[in-house]
This record gives C-alpha cells, sequence and structure tokens, in this order.
C-alpha cells in the first residue's frame, strides 16, 4: 500500500508527523522461526517511545505489518538508532520531510536505501474535498475517513458538543494501521473551526 | 454492504462516516447506493449503528472485487497482506525489487477518496503495455490484466473501488515517456489518481530523478517513504 506517502499539509505540520513502518519481506523473512518474535519485538520498540498512534496489539501477531506514528524527530532517532542496536533484519520505512529523514538517517549513521516520491493528485480535482480537510483524510492510508466525518465534527466543536482532542480520537478510530496523527487533527480542526478552508 | 431498512431510525451516523458518499437518507430511512457502494465496510465497522441495522451481506461475483480494493481489513489471495497494495519499496532491501537503474512507478486511481470504476485501469494499462511496462507480479491490478495489450477483465470494468494501485517499473531511460501517458490519460480520467515515483538512493546520497522529474514539469513532494536499509535476507 503507498501508506503514508500522499500526507496533505505544509511543511511546519509536516515536521511533527513520522510514520514508521516494519515489513517482513514475503518468503524471505518469515519462513524463519523466530520471525514474529522480531516482529513483536519491534512493536515493542515503537510502543516503548510513546508513538501518538501505534497499531493496535491485537494486530501484531497476525499482521506482516507493524505502524505507529511520532510527533517528533528526536523521539524517532531514539527509535532508530535502538532498531539499528537490536539489528533485527525487518525492513523499517519511515514516512515524513525527505530534509528531516536525510537528517535521522546521518544522525543514527545509516544508508537510506530506496525513495518513494510523491508526484501529488492528478485529474479530476474539482471532485476534492479542501486542502485543510484532505490533511485530515489523508492521514489515514486506506482511505477510510470521510469528509463528510471531519465537516460534522467541525459542527459538532463549534456547537460546543465536543472537544478538539475528542473529535481527533473520534476521527482517528476508521485508521485501524495507527497511522492516524491525532496530534496535527488537533492542529487542524482548530485552523476548521475558525472558518479556514 | 446493506441497511436493514425496517430497524434504521435515520440517526444519519452510517451517512458521515461513508468514504465515497454512496449513503443518504431518505424518507427518515439510510439508503446505499448500490452501484456507488465500494464494500469498504467502513459504515459497518466504524458507523456505531444504534440499532445494528447495518450488515456484511455475502457478495457474489463480480461485486466481491470491490472488497480487496476498498476494505482494509480484507487480505487479497494475491498479496496475501491486508489492504490493496504490495511489499513496493517498502522491503526493496531485502527483495531487490527495485535496481539500480529502474524506476518504479505506483499510480493510485480514485486517491484520494473519491474512488473509481475498474474501466479506468485501462486508460493507462493500455497505454502502459505499449511502452514495455513491467507490472508488479504480486499486484491485485496485475491479476486482472488479460492480456499483453493491458486490457482488464470486461465483466468487472463496472466494479467501483476505493482505489486501484497500478504498479510498475521501467528502466530509467523510459520514464519520460511513462510521465506522458500521465498528462495523457489525466485529460480524460473521470476521477483522481495519485501517483508515486520509487528510486534507488545513489551511493553519495542524491536522488538523481528528482531535477529530472522538475524539468518535465512534475512537482515532487517535499515528503517522502524511505526503506532505511535495515532489512536483509
Amino acid at each position: 500500500m503507498t501508506h503514508s506517502l500522499h500526507r496533505k499539509g505544509n511543511i511546519e505540520d509536516l515536521k511533527r508527523d513520522y510514520v514508521i513502518l516494519a515489513m517482513f519481506a514475503a518468503g524471505i523473512n518469515d519462513k524463519y522461526p523466530d520471525s514474529r518474535k522480531k516482529l513483536i519485538r519491534i512493536g515493542e520498540i515503537l510502543n516503548q517511545h510513546n508513538p501518538i498512534n501505534i497499531m493496535p496489539e491485537v494486530a501484531w501477531n497476525i499482521s506482516p505489518i507493524i505502524t505507529a506514528t511520532f510527533t517528533d524527530i528526536e523521539t524517532v532517532k531514539k527509535v532508530m538508532k535502538t532498531l539499528k542496536e537490536e539489528n533485527l533484519g525487518v525492513s523499517i520505512v519511515i514516512s515524513g520531510l525527505l530534509s528531516e529523514i536525510q537528517n535521522i538517517a546521518t544522525k543514527v549513521d545509516l544508508n537510506l536505501h530506496t525513495v518513494h516520491l510523491s508526484l501529488g493528485i492528478f485529474g479530476k480535482k474539482d471532485l476534492l474535498p479542501s486542502e485543510k480537510i484532505l490533511e485530515i483524510t489523508t492521514m489515514c492510508g486506506h482511505h477510510c475517513i470521510s469528509s463528510y466525518s471531519v465537516e460534522y465534527y467541525i459542527n459538532l466543536i463549534r456547537e460546543e458538543k465536543i472537544s478538539v482532542e475528542e473529535a481527533a480520537r473520534k476521527l482517528a478510530k476508521p485508521c485501524v494501521c495507527g497511522i492516524f496523527n491525532p496530534s496535527r487533527a488537533v492542529q487542524i480542526l482548530n485552523t476548521l473551526v475558525k472558518g479556514i478552508s | 454492504m446493506e441497511i436493514k431498512a425496517d430497524l434504521c431510525i435515520g440517526c444519519g451516523q452510517c451517512v458521515i462516516v461513508c468514504p465515497v458518499h454512496a449513503i443518504k437518507l431518505k424518507d427518515n430511512k439510510a439508503e446505499i447506493n448500490q452501484d456507488q457502494c465500494v464494500e469498504c465496510a467502513v459504515c459497518y465497522r466504524d458507523a456505531e449503528c444504534p440499532v445494528k441495522a447495518i450488515r456484511s451481506k455475502r457478495l457474489k461475483w463480480p461485486r466481491i472485487i470491490r472488497s480487496p480494493f476498498s476494505n482494509v481489513i480484507t487480505t487479497h489471495k494475491v498479496t496475501g497482506i491486508p489492504g490493496r497494495g504490495t511489499e513496493e519499496m517498502k522491503t526493496n532491501d531485502v527483495t531487490n525489487r527495485y535496481s539500480l537503474g529502474e524506476i518504479g512507478i505506483t499510480i493510485e486511481i480514485g486517491r484520494p477518496g473519491v474512488g473509481t470504476y475498474l474501466r479506468n485501469i485501462e486508460l493507462f494499462t493500455t497505454k502502459l503495455s505499449k511502452i514495455g511496462v513491467e507490472y508488479e507480479k504480486e499486484s491485485p491490478v496485475t491479476a486482472i490484466i488479460i492480456d499483453d495489450k493491458g486490457h482488464i477483465k470486461e465483466y468487472i470494468k463496472n466494479e467501483k473501488v476505493l482505489s486501484a494501485i497500478i504498479e510498475f517499473k521501467v528502466p530509467n531511460s523510459k520514464i519520460t515517456d511513462v510521465l506522458n501517458v500521465i498528462r495523457e490519460v489525466e485529460k480524460k480520467i473521470d476521477t483522481v489518481f495519485s501517483v508515486g515515483i520509487i528510486t534507488r538512493i545513489m551511493e553519495n546520497g542524491d536522488i538523481p530523478i528528482i531535477n529530472l522529474l522538475s524539468e518535465e514539469g512534475f512537482k515532487v513532494r517535499k515528503n517522502i517513504k524511505a526503506n532505511m536499509g535495515l532489512g536483509r535476507a
């Protein structure tokens, strides 16, 4: 899945948004008896560094992927340092700003292997919601979050029927992979509530 | 998906959560437009229907093909992983699926959030096949291409899905041809699509394709996915 590649947002917002993904190569990494144990160990490392969101633990035992979301680069450096030291041999992908990821690689002494670049959106763009709403909905890699949901919660916040934090938590629910960043969602919702699209 | 009209109380929770806006309220009852529904099951999982009126019905062929392209929980039998994509560059440090001198391309039709009929795949694949691209063998889209001209199975063309990802690679020398296809299809397609470019990093850390894409008039976004090189066979 192209999962977290097409997240929208300005540079400053994206500096507070990192997704770390660990994945088995099918037929290669998953053929050893301790494969699952290694993937779960990565889940534990991610969890120990207080992610803002993480794939539910119940999925760690069945999924070939584990994902977690972080809000600051220094924590991501610590995670990567630990993953490098433990040398588990499982592929690790970080989504974020190219300049920030290069910074992480330099500080942790890693050689980036392959990149996936986004050229953005093409075609009938008049079918899309506003840019700010897309900043929220594109935080789910499988696009399970409806633009109507965002509008619905903006109205509830304006009517003081729900807090911004609770609305962000509700919006995160359809994202089963745990890559939705509720902290960023709070910031974006605050902007949208003020009427800036 | 279906909503039991005799149970529905018209609260509208399912209308709100549907990513493709396929559910409407009519006479205070929620109704699913079955043509527009992509079978993502978000309504079933997340609407919190107070009367449990939303049902996941047993899908028949060809409608059942909507599910792996839309429902994140469905594991496609070709890829073996949940969701509609593949490992692509995520495990490239182990698989070397994309070598130096090759460019990987992902064209996700219907993303973000608009959806697509599967017939739109052919708009790309009939042109890409002429170029001589190498389709990703593990991709659910490749599994429905039936010939070397890039046609897909006729009876699935009118099935609507949340998104479909065409994954393929070309030698560096053919990237301009691919970009021309993207320009051409953009003018005629009835939905949106998102494009990704996969490339190996040079030993000195350079990513030369960024300049080439810029010269061709394509803007590379600042946020990326990076394989950090920690995997091994």
